[in-house]
């Protein structure tokens, strides 16, 4: 459905962060990303999503191609509007002073039509807590509730599939499980998800296939039950490796940099 | 007593036409936290498309033509890039538009022959100068502002100071520099009680724009439209990751503070005349947003009424006192109070902090 | 270092070549002019002295045969210009060339006067009606070499009192209501104003300072009309500002009956076409005749000079002529101006040839022994130079007609005298 291929992104001209990145998501998946801080999974988002212009960053090499045509260098509304790709980005993207509803409304803009409030009602049948929080600001929302609002504000949209930017970021461990698995329960109606994460672990449970990103490229990649098996993986990004290693000779590349959740 | 009801009244009419323009001020400043400097000659050159449309002025074809290429480069960049038309509609497309721009600039709109009733005819040549001053003002959004989307807010002020020179020079080179006589002959409703007097001009001035005012809050609240220039003055990036095309808004934003912008203009230039040395008035909106609140849209109301109201009573009460000119100063010496004690303005927002 | 040799070398030989044929003396003058700037464009001036100094190096004989060398700056309405470019010249043309200079109203700087009348000591044609210069307190004995093409804004105003004075016509003593732009030649005269109408027994209602920045005149006429003012005195305006013609229009209509009068800048082409039916009745002082009517072509052809500047402007600059608002001459009055400094000039430095004296000197002492017509200009009347201001002033009613034409309403007409010629050097204040 959507592949990348040998993607290189530069910011600023000169801050090269994707080295040549290939990776491809197949139709009714939920795709799991993983990498360090820096590793540029969010960059990987912005550049599907086409908003890398916005950040000063630049395509100068690779393809991003979904359902066979070229999507490098269209608008991000283009984007969604004409291939139904959505990105939720990090950090709880949703409007602070604008209520929830009109969280909701705002997100529907690209394809205002009549059905906007079943739309919604079935928002709300999803997320039940935000019914009740309708007409408050989003900005005094719980982080949990933002973010469901959040992914809220990306089924408004009627995504095909969906960019998922680190949604666990800063929850506690009970809320993440719940927004799991509605992102299950929404990969189950239907829609393709490539979801980037940290939280490694409750990722890669749901997910089907995982990759590994280290410093713009891909290191590892395999079915999500696999990578949970894997030794390095679970050094580097489960936390629950074999303490004892034989030799730092037979650690790999990406190994030698370490950086924990 | 009557004195001051007076003063009072005239106070509040000039305040709601600055209360206009410090709304033209807001919303850009919430959609892309710049400063519009150029707001004065966004004000001569509405009232000038207006003058144009309602006097029948024709210019000349070596002024007429570049303006008119000008609106088919336009129309044709903004069909073919932002709606995303063929490339065989947008062009056709955009020559028609600049070929009208350009019959329009060089024989005249003719309505005076055509309408005799000047009320018919204002209300026929002010949605057509707004659309005009609209198109203006998203054209200058274009070329200027938009390249910067996603810099510092400080460089887009600059540039719109910038602009505002060029704007000037641009209005000079077309309509030159001295005054026009303007009138507008809409139906007098002077009213006159006793000592009480207040002219037809300034009423209607205060009517027009309050309902302008009230139109753009019923867009911005209301409508869908109105929903996505909120959600992306909150934040460009979120709104664009959500389809909202926010470098369309943006230049949507400004054609609509530009249209407000001349509706002031008019307001203010059927006082008397119309010259392009009445850009200063623009200036009149910076104690009106720095008093309200630089994000607050109610707050260019109040602002604006408070403005217009320490002007009248400086300019009945105080000046004859001795102190010629306080006038002018008053509003200042008010706004360094208001800062003192809210810094943010009357109705600055006060940012959401989570518990 | 050879290189930097070759370079002086051919630098000297350059300026040896350059001052070689320059042997022969020259007349120089200087004018400045503010054709560009903040208050718009107005090339009319510089119009009206090229062709000017063209017929006079031409046609006119020059002085005596000799030919004058000119130099038109442009200002640009700022001061610092202004006296920047008269210290150029002054350095670059010895004093024996450079006879005359003439500025426009930025005169009353204070380093422009001490250059021109302690340093070098040049004979200036000035075109402000400064009474700060030429007034009582002023004078020939204290700014020597300062001439003025025009009287003072102070006999200005008095001259409009008196006026007052003639007519007043309603009972009581006449209410008159001083406003004044808060600008050098706005505050100049009207303090002399408003004394003489006191010492006349006048009522003087309000003072009021009108900026150039209002877009507003309603406070000033509620103050007019609460003080139930007959007169109005409004000084120190352009008739083309936007500002003048809101006060007329919003005056008319808030104060009953009121009589709005004018200075010299105030009485113009300008005033009617943005003012309108405004300003009908308005009555105002010139140093000038008035020349430029709507239409055009109804010009007051009793007046020579007025005559002449129509010819000039026909002759030399048709198209202009006929473009009119459209980027040509705008007012008839600004193209005069710049031909009667190109006369000026020519009189003067013939008056001091004649008296063998062609040096700084000698034109001073032409210019204060001159009596002349200039060119009928004052319906015949001669005036003197003896206060260093040409004292000639006439005081005129404007006229205005709305005319439709086509389907727009203008506005025709033109401002007539109602008083003859007066020299206020003769009349007793």
């Amino acid at each position: 459905m959507l592949a990348i291929e040998n993607l290189r992104v530069v910011y600023h001209d000169v801050i090269s962060v994707l080295n040549g990145i290939s990776l491809e998501v197949k139709e009714g998946e939920i795709l799991i990303i993983i990498g360090a801080n820096g590793a540029g999974k969010t960059t990987l988002l912005r550049s599907v999503a086409g908003m890398i212009d916005f950040y000063d960053g630049d395509i100068i090499e690779g393809d991003i191609k979904m359902e066979g045509s070229s999507i490098k260098g269209l608008d991000a509304a283009d984007i969604m509007k004409r291939y139904g790709l959505t990105y939720v980005m990090e950090d709880r993207p949703v409007f602070w002073y604008l209520t929830i509803e009109e969280n909701l409304g705002a997100a529907s803009f690209s394809r205002w039509d009549k059905h906007v409030k079943t739309d919604m009602e079935e928002v709300y049948e999803y997320f039940a807590v935000l019914r009740s929080l309708r007409n408050k600001r989003a900005g005094y929302a719980s982080g949990g509730e933002q973010q469901m609002l959040a992914i809220g504000m990306a089924l408004m949209t009627k995504p095909k599939i969906l960019l998922l930017d680190e949604p666990s970021l800063g929850l506690a461990p009970l809320i993440t499980e719940e927004l799991f698995s509605i992102i299950k329960k929404l990969n189950e109606s239907g829609i393709t998800i490539v979801l980037v994460e940290q939280n490694a672990n409750a990722a890669l449970n749901i997910g089907i296939r995982g990759y590994v990103i280290e410093t713009g490229r891909i290191v590892l990649d395999g079915k999500a039950g696999e990578l949970l098996e894997n030794e390095d993986v679970r050094e580097f990004y489960l936390g629950s490796g074999e303490k004892e290693r034989k030799s730092y000779m037979d650690a790999k590349r990406y190994k030698r940099r370490k950086r924990w959740l | 007593m009557i004195d001051l009801i007076q003063t009072l009244g005239s106070g509040i009419l000039v305040g709601l036409v600055y209360a206009l323009l410090g709304l033209c001020i807001v919303i850009i400043f919430k959609a892309s936290e710049a400063f519009n400097f150029a707001i004065g000659e966004f004000l001569i050159l509405g009232s000038f498309l207006f003058y144009v449309l309602f006097f029948n002025e024709s210019l000349p074809w070596h002024r007429a033509l570049p303006l008119g290429v000008l609106i088919f480069l336009f129309f044709s960049y903004v069909l073919f890039f932002d709606i995303d038309l063929n490339f065989l509609i947008a062009v056709p497309l955009g020559i028609a538009a600049g070929l009208l721009i350009f019959c329009f600039l060089f024989f005249g709109l003719k309505l005076p022959s055509l309408i005799t009733s000047p009320l018919i005819r204002f209300m026929i040549a002010l949605p057509l100068g707004l659309l005009a001053a609209g198109i203006v003002g998203s054209m200058v959004e274009r070329l200027t502002i938009k390249p910067l989307l996603g810099r510092s807010p400080i460089s887009m002020t600059i540039v719109s100071l910038g602009l505002g020179f060029f704007l000037r020079g641009c209005i000079q080179l077309i309509w030159g520099s001295h005054s026009y006589s303007f009138f507008l002959d809409l139906p007098d409703i002077t009213i006159e009680i006793g000592d009480l007097l207040y002219l037809s001009d300034p009423i209607w001035a205060g009517i027009l724009s309050l309902l302008t005012f009230g139109l753009v809050i019923v867009f911005l609240f209301r409508t869908r439209w109105g929903l996505a220039i909120r959600a992306t003055s909150e934040d460009q990036s979120k709104a664009m990751a959500f389809g909202i095309n926010a470098r369309f808004i943006l230049m949507i934003v400004w054609a609509i503070s530009a249209l407000c912008i001349a509706v002031a203009g008019i307001m203010i230039s059927n006082f008397g005349a119309l010259q392009v040395g009445m850009s200063y008035v623009g200036l009149r909106a910076i104690p009106v947003v720095l008093i309200g609140g630089m994000d607050s849209i109610g707050g260019a109301l109040v602002g604006g009424i408070i403005v217009g109201i320490c002007e009248a009573l400086a300019g009945s009460y105080i000046e004859p006192m001795g102190l010629v000119g306080f006038k002018e100063v008053a509003p200042y010496l008010l706004l360094l109070i208001v800062l003192f004690i809210r810094p943010y303005g009357l109705f600055g927002t006060v940012r959401i902090e989570r518990v | 270092m050879k290189k930097k040799v070759y370079f002086v070398l051919a630098f000297v030989l350059a300026i040896f070549l350059l001052a070689g044929p320059a042997t022969a003396k020259e007349i120089k003058v200087l004018s400045q002019f503010p054709m560009s700037g903040p208050v718009g464009s107005l090339p009319e001036f510089g119009w009206g002295y090229i062709d000017g100094m063209n017929w006079v190096n031409n046609e006119g004989g020059g002085v005596n045969g000799k030919k004058i060398t000119w130099f038109l700056e442009d200002f640009r309405y700022n001061p610092t210009v202004e006296v920047a470019n008269f210290t150029r010249y002054c350095a670059e043309h010895s004093k024996d060339e450079l006879l005359m200079a003439t500025g426009y109203i930025t005169g009353g700087l204070k380093p422009l006067i001490e250059k021109v009348n302690k340093e070098e000591k040049i004979p200036w044609l000035d075109g402000s009606y400064s009474t700060e210069i030429f007034g009582e307190k002023g004078g020939p004995s204290k700014y020597p070499y300062y001439y003025s093409l025009g009287a003072t804004y102070g006999n200005q105003i008095r001259a409009l009192i008196k006026w007052i004075k003639e007519n007043h016509k309603a009972k009581g003593k006449p209410r008159v209501g001083f406003v004044y732009s808060p600008t050098a030649w706005g505050r100049d005269g009207t303090p002399e104003g408003i004394a003489y109408a006191r010492k006349l027994g006048f009522d003087v209602v309000a003072e009021i300072e009108y900026p150039y920045t209002a877009t507003s005149a309603t406070n000033e006429c509620m103050t007019l009309r609460k003080k139930k003012a007959q007169y109005v005195i409004f000084h120190g305006y352009s008739g083309a500002s936007a500002c003048t013609a809101i006060f007329f229009k919003t005056a008319k209509k808030i104060v009953k009956n009121i009589q709005l009068m004018g200075t010299h800048y105030t009485t113009s082409r300008f005033a009617i076409l943005t003012s309108q039916e405004a300003y009908n009745g308005y009555v105002g002082v010139a140093t000038r005749p008035f020349s430029d009517p709507i239409p055009r072509a109804s010009y007051p052809k009793d007046n020579a000079m007025v005559k002449l500047a129509h010819d000039f402007a026909q002759k030399y600059r048709p198209d202009e002529y006929k473009k009119g608002l459209r980027g040509g001459i705008k007012d008839i009055f600004l193209y005069i101006e710049g031909l009667t400094y190109a006369f000026m000039i020519q009189k003067t430095l013939t008056d001091a040839d004649n008296m063998g004296e062609l040096t700084r000197e000698g034109v001073k002492k032409a210019l204060d022994n001159m009596v002349w017509d200039f060119k009928g200009m004052f319906g015949g009347k001669k005036f003197s130079y003896k206060s260093h201001t040409i004292p000639m002033l006439q005081i005129f009613k404007g006229k205005v007609k709305m005319v439709k034409m086509g389907d727009k309403m203008v506005p025709t007409g033109g401002v007539l005298p109602i008083t003859d010629w007066i020299n206020t050097d003769e009349v007793k204040w």
